[in-house]
């Protein structure tokens, strides 16, 4: 397997080869009776070992980013709830009303303790719904913008929602890594992920309303 | 903010890259972040003020084509360094799988480290064979950005994962209000044609256009073709006749303003690329400056184009079909002037002021639930112990 080493690898593994055999020879010298398979043997010991720590920093690197990632969305999802109930008041009554129950339940869906990944997509997919059933239509978000506090709270939603697709979107890809090295047969027979949990992708719709969006491009 | 980018081609060359890092460092600079440039140029070489040399380059073949590039321990020491010293909120490496200084700080930092692909020709079998070096350092990024659909593709297809498609930037008003030039400027007699690209590298597609030019010679005796751009282009001229060669005028390289003036001044801009085109930017500059576009339909090129509406596309390598829609073109002023005016619309959204908010968009996104750029630790002791 010499065309799967990384860089680096080689090179640490002749300098460990070599600290080895020096090791080794010095027993060797002493005791009077070392085979030669030994020094192979050793020198296997620690580049096993070398390869074992290694992956184990990589994999837990992708937990981290798998952790700071969902972080991320958890704040982006965060902000475009609460830029959807500031937005509520420019506008229609029963919109706003629609808005404000499909936010506030996305935010507090997390209160009690922290939400299980199908009730998040859930409640979050429903605000998407409501926003987009709230902004559907260019031409009525440009007749909001007339009202300067409104075109503010339209700019912020705007931001959110496009952020909210950038952060699952980057969530996502750190769960696909992660999962395909966790899949490694080092990880699993060394058993280097430990207890922590298989990462899950967040499987929601975040299309932002078109009618924003038509106004950013 | 205080953002660090690393761009792994020389500044010394003209390229895409560059001025896609150049643009989008001095946008960020304008809108009140901190920005530092990590760039391959010798310590003699004049940079701007927000560049900082990582050593010289040398020209190398990478993935069949020869780029200047800068590796070598001396470039590890700095690339170190100066993640050390520049405390980045965001550290954004372009072209993070060239062998240059974007692999070695990708290699050396840790935190929010934000991708950005620009090719969409990587060759599969040194992927394949580099997947085991590469995946470690990718595993890093925690933000992937391809400049189009087309490099979105190709990364996704060697690495897996997803990507957010961020297009080039270009700074349309700058094209758009670039003064006309007398030199340039095609009468209904003598119209005047566009070519710009590399002269020598035939993917860039001079030799498809001078096969087509007997055919639109015949057809508009006294059409002009202005060629812009370095390299040798006698392999590409030398077989035209004496007559069919006097129409092509080399103007060599020329600075931005110039360009911006040609594109502004012709009649029609002609890509015909061959391949290996990832995004276009050429056609967004010509876009921006007016110039109605002949493109091959390459894929990028037809995303671009929007399939035709915003310019002519013909059959990528095919000289007859270039040269019956060029003198179509050529014949239909009022034609010409529709297209350019739906592509001079259209072409906003690739303006930097939406590019750039894009980017940061991004950026911001890193940045939540994450640290600050650091220094790998296991990297930088290899580095530190085996390298310098």
């Amino acid at each position: 397997m010499a065309g799967r080493a990384a860089p680096g690898r080689a090179v640490v593994s002749g300098a460990f080869g070599r600290i080895g055999e020096a090791v080794v020879g010095w027993i060797g010298d002493r005791v009077g009776e070392v085979s030669g398979w030994v020094p192979l043997i050793v020198a296997l010991v620690l580049v096993l070992g070398w390869y074992l720590s290694y992956s184990a920093g990589r994999l837990d690197r992708l937990h981290h980013r798998v952790e700071s990632t969902r972080a991320a969305l958890d704040g982006q999802l965060a902000r475009r709830a609460a830029a959807a109930l500031e937005v509520a008041h420019v506008l229609d009554p029963a919109t706003a009303l629609l808005l404000t129950d499909a936010a506030t339940e996305a935010l507090t869906a997390g209160e009690e303790e922290p939400a299980a990944v199908p009730t998040l997509e859930q409640v979050e997919n429903d605000l998407t719904r409501a926003l987009q059933a709230a902004f559907d239509d260019a031409d009525d978000v440009r007749a909001l913008r007339g009202d300067p506090l409104a075109t503010e709270s339209l700019d912020l939603l705007t931001q959110a929602c496009i952020r909210v697709q950038l952060a699952r979107r980057f969530h996502n890809d750190a769960v696909a890594t992660a999962q395909r090295v966790r899949r490694k047969r080092v990880v699993r027979w060394f058993r280097l992920a430990g207890h922590a949990e298989w990462p899950l992708m967040v499987e929601m719709d975040d299309t932002p309303p078109t009618g924003l969006i038509d106004l950013v491009a | 903010m205080r953002i660090g980018i690393v761009c792994p081609y020389s500044f010394d060359v003209a390229g895409g890259v560059q001025y896609h890092v150049r643009d989008l460092a001095e946008h960020l600079i304008g809108a009140g972040h901190q920005v530092s440039v990590l760039a391959p140029a010798d310590d003699d070489t004049p940079v701007p003020a927000y560049v900082e040399a990582a050593g010289r380059a040398v020209p190398v073949k990478y993935n069949g084509s020869v780029a200047r590039l800068t590796f070598g321990p001396v470039s590890a020491g700095r690339v170190r360094r100066w993640l050390g010293e520049g405390e980045f909120d965001v550290l954004h490496i372009h072209e993070p799988v060239t062998p240059s200084l974007s692999l070695l700080a990708l290699w050396a930092a840790t935190g929010p480290i934000v991708g950005t692909f620009h090719t969409s020709n990587l060759r599969s079998r040194v992927m394949l064979a580099a997947q085991p070096v590469l995946r470690p350092s990718m595993e890093k990024i925690s933000a992937r950005i391809a400049v189009s659909e087309d490099a979105r593709r190709t990364l996704v297809e060697h690495f897996g994962g997803d990507a957010v498609v961020v297009p080039n930037g270009v700074y349309v008003d700058r094209f758009a209000a670039a003064p006309r030039d007398p030199r340039w400027t095609g009468t209904p007699d003598r119209p005047t044609v566009a070519f710009v690209g590399r002269l020598d590298e035939p993917r860039k597609g001079l030799p498809v256009l001078t096969a087509a030019l007997p055919a639109v010679l015949a057809a508009c005796p006294g059409t002009r073709f202005l060629v812009l751009g370095r390299g040798d282009g006698d392999d590409a001229l030398d077989g035209l006749a004496p007559a069919h060669r006097a129409a092509v005028e080399l103007l060599g390289a020329l600075d931005d303003e110039e360009k911006a003036a040609l594109l502004r001044s012709v009649d029609v801009y002609v890509a015909p690329q061959t391949g290996g085109e990832s995004f276009g930017i050429v056609l967004v500059e010509a876009m921006s400056a007016g110039a109605p576009v002949l493109a091959s339909d390459l894929g990028a090129f037809r995303r671009v184009l929007a399939d035709g509406d915003l310019g002519t596309l013909f059959r990528v390598g095919d000289p007859a079909a270039l040269a019956t829609e060029l003198v179509a073109l050529l014949g239909d002023p009022q034609r010409r002037a529709e297209v350019a005016g739906r592509a001079s619309v259209a072409v906003r959204r690739y303006d930097w002021r939406i590019v750039a908010r894009q980017v940061f968009a991004v950026y911001e996104t890193v940045r939540m639930g994450a640290d600050r750029v650091g220094q790998d630790p296991t990297a930088g002791g290899l580095l530190a112990r085996w390298l310098t």
